[in-house]
C-alpha cells in the first residue's frame, strides 16, 4: 500500500523543500541563529496558522506558536531525519501543543465560551493566507472523501477533538470513526503523494 | 493481517491525528513498539496530517519574530539524546511565555527543560499524557460533586470509582482482585443507553499493594454503568464475558 503511492509525487519541490529544512535544523541544533531565523521564517506562517485553527483565540494561539517555535530551537537536536520529515516533526509538535493547551479544562471552557459567542470565528480568519498552492491541493483531497471522512478526519485534526469526542458529534459508532480517520487519512495521504 | 490485533492497527489514523487519550494512547504506543507495520503507517498518516497543518499557514503576527529569536538567545537548547535518558517528573504546565516574553519567563522555561530530556517526540508526549492523566485524575478526586462507589467483585476484591457527574469523568481502581488468569485481562466498559464501549484496560495489579493505579474514564453520563470483565490479552472490542462488577453513576 505504502509502495504504490511512492511514484505518485505530484510535488517535486517538496522534498528538496523538505530535505533543506532539515539540513537547516541540523545547523539549528549546534546554535545556529541564522539558520534559526529561516526556520522560522519557513515554519512560523504554518505553525501559526494550524494552533490558531485548533485554538481560536489569537492572544492564546500567539503564544503556543511562540512556545513552539522555541522548543524547535532547543530541541532541534532530537530531530531524527530517518523517522520523518523536518516539516512533519515541526508541525507535530504544533498541533500536540495546541491539542494539549485544547483539553485542559479551563481552556476548553474558554474555548468553549469564545465559539459560542462567535460561531463565525476561525474559518473566516481575514488573514493573509499563505502557501495557497498547498491549501488547493489539501482542498482539493479533503473534497475527494466521503462526507463522513471528511468530517472525522477535520474534526479530529482542526478540530483538537478525540475521536470519541468525534464520534459523539456526528452521532456515530466509536469503531465507524476509528475507521473513517484512518481511512480518510490514507486516501488524503495517497491523493497528496505523500511519500512515506 | 499483518498485527495480530486487529482493532489496534485501526487506531494508526486517530493516532497520527492526536485524536487518542488516555489508557488507550498507552495501549497503542505499546502496541507500536511491537508492530513495525503500523509505526510505518502512522509516519505516513502524521506527514500527511502535517500537509493538513501547513495548508492552515498565516502570517503570525510581527512582533512574534523578535520575540522568538530573542527568546532562544536567552535559552540552552537540549543535547543530543541518549535515546536511553528518560527524565521523568518533567513539569507539564511550564511557564507559559508572555508576550512580551519575559526574561523571568524564559529563565523559568529553560529551568524546566533542563529537566526535560526528551527522547523523540512519541515519548515526550507519551510523558506529556502521563502528567495530564494525573492532572485529570486530580480534578476528579477534588471535584466538589465527587462520589465514591465501591463494589465487590465476583472474582473477590473490591472496586472503586470516584465519579464527578459534572466533569463527566470517572476514576477507577481496585484493591486486592486476583491477578487474572494467563492471557488474561481486566477491561473496563461503560455502558449506555446507546450501547457499550471500551474504557480501556484495567493497569497491571502491583504484586505488593495488590492494587491498580487509578485510571480515568471520560465521557461519563449520569446514568451510565462501568462495568469491568476478563477478556484474552489486550483486551476485546465488545465485552466476551458476564461483568465481575458493575457500578453505577449516579448524578
Amino acid at each position: 500500500m505504502e509502495a504504490s503511492s511512492a511514484g505518485r509525487q505530484d510535488d517535486p519541490g517538496q522534498e528538496g523543500r523538505g530535505q533543506q529544512l532539515a539540513g537547516l535544523l541540523a545547523q539549528v541544533a549546534r546554535g545556529d541563529h541564522s539558520a534559526f531565523e529561516e526556520v522560522y521564517d519557513q515554519l512560523a506562517g504554518p505553525v501559526y496558522g494550524l494552533v490558531r485553527k485548533v485554538l481560536r483565540d489569537p492572544a492564546q494561539s500567539e503564544e503556543v506558536a511562540q512556545e513552539v517555535m522555541l522548543d524547535v530551537w532547543r530541541t532541534a537536536s532530537r530531530f531524527d531525519a530517518g523517522r520523518g520529515s523536518a516539516g512533519a516533526w515541526v508541525m507535530t509538535i504544533a498541533h500536540r501543543r495546541a491539542v494539549d493547551r485544547v483539553r485542559t479544562e479551563t481552556a476548553a471552557a474558554a474555548r468553549e465560551q469564545k465559539a459560542a459567542a462567535s460561531p463565525e470565528n476561525g474559518d473566516n480568519v481575514a488573514e493573509l493566507v499563505e502557501n495557497a498552492l498547498d491549501q488547493q491541493r489539501v482542498r482539493r483531497c479533503l473534497d475527494a472523501l466521503t462526507p463522513l471522512q471528511a468530517e472525522a478526519v477535520t474534526l479530529a485534526y482542526y478540530g483538537g477533538y478525540t475521536y470519541p469526542q468525534v464520534a459523539e458529534l456526528l452521532g456515530v459508532a466509536l469503531g465507524t470513526v476509528k475507521t473513517r480517520i484512518r481511512d480518510g487519512l490514507i486516501r488524503m495521504r495517497d491523493c497528496m503523494g505523500v511519500t512515506r | 493481517m499483518r498485527s495480530q490485533r486487529p482493532e489496534l492497527h485501526l487506531l494508526t489514523g486517530a493516532y497520527a491525528a492526536d485524536a487518542l487519550a488516555g489508557a488507550e494512547l498507552g495501549q497503542f504506543e505499546k502496541h507500536l513498539d511491537l508492530c513495525p507495520s503500523c509505526a510505518e503507517e502512522v509516519r505516513g498518516l502524521r506527514e500527511t496530517a502535517a500537509r493538513l497543518g501547513i495548508a492552515t499557514s498565516i502570517v503570525p503576527p510581527p512582533a512574534m519574530r523578535q520575540q522568538v529569536l530573542q527568546a532562544a538567545n536567552r535559552t540552552r537548547q537540549l543535547p543530543p539524546s541518549d535515546r536511553r535518558l528518560l527524565a521523568v517528573g518533567a513539569p507539564r504546565r511550564r511557564a507559559r511565555l508572555r508576550r512580551p516574553l519575559t526574561a523571568v519567563a524564559v529563565t523559568a522555561m529553560a529551568a524546566a527543560i533542563v529537566v526535560l530530556a526528551f527522547l523523540q517526540t512519541a515519548t515526550q508526549h507519551r510523558l506529556q499524557q502521563v502528567q495530564s492523566a494525573n492532572q485529570a485524575i486530580a480534578a476528579v478526586l477534588i471535584a466538589p460533586d465527587a462520589r465514591i462507589e465501591t463494589h465487590g467483585t465476583t472474582v473477590g476484591g473490591t472496586v472503586t470509582a470516584v465519579v464527578s457527574a459534572r466533569n463527566h469523568e470517572a476514576v477507577i481502581t481496585s484493591a486486592r482482585m486476583p491477578v487474572p488468569p494467563a492471557s488474561r485481562v481486566y477491561q473496563l466498559w461503560v455502558m449506555s443507553a446507546s450501547g457499550t464501549r471500551s474504557a480501556g484496560l484495567m493497569p497491571a495489579i502491583s504484586a505488593g499493594a495488590g492494587s491498580t493505579a487509578p485510571v480515568l474514564t471520560a465521557d461519563v453520563q449520569p446514568g451510565d454503568r462501568l462495568g469491568i470483565t476478563i477478556e484474552p490479552a489486550g483486551g476485546s472490542a465488545r465485552p466476551t464475558t458476564a461483568p465481575i462488577a458493575v457500578l453505577s453513576v449516579y448524578a
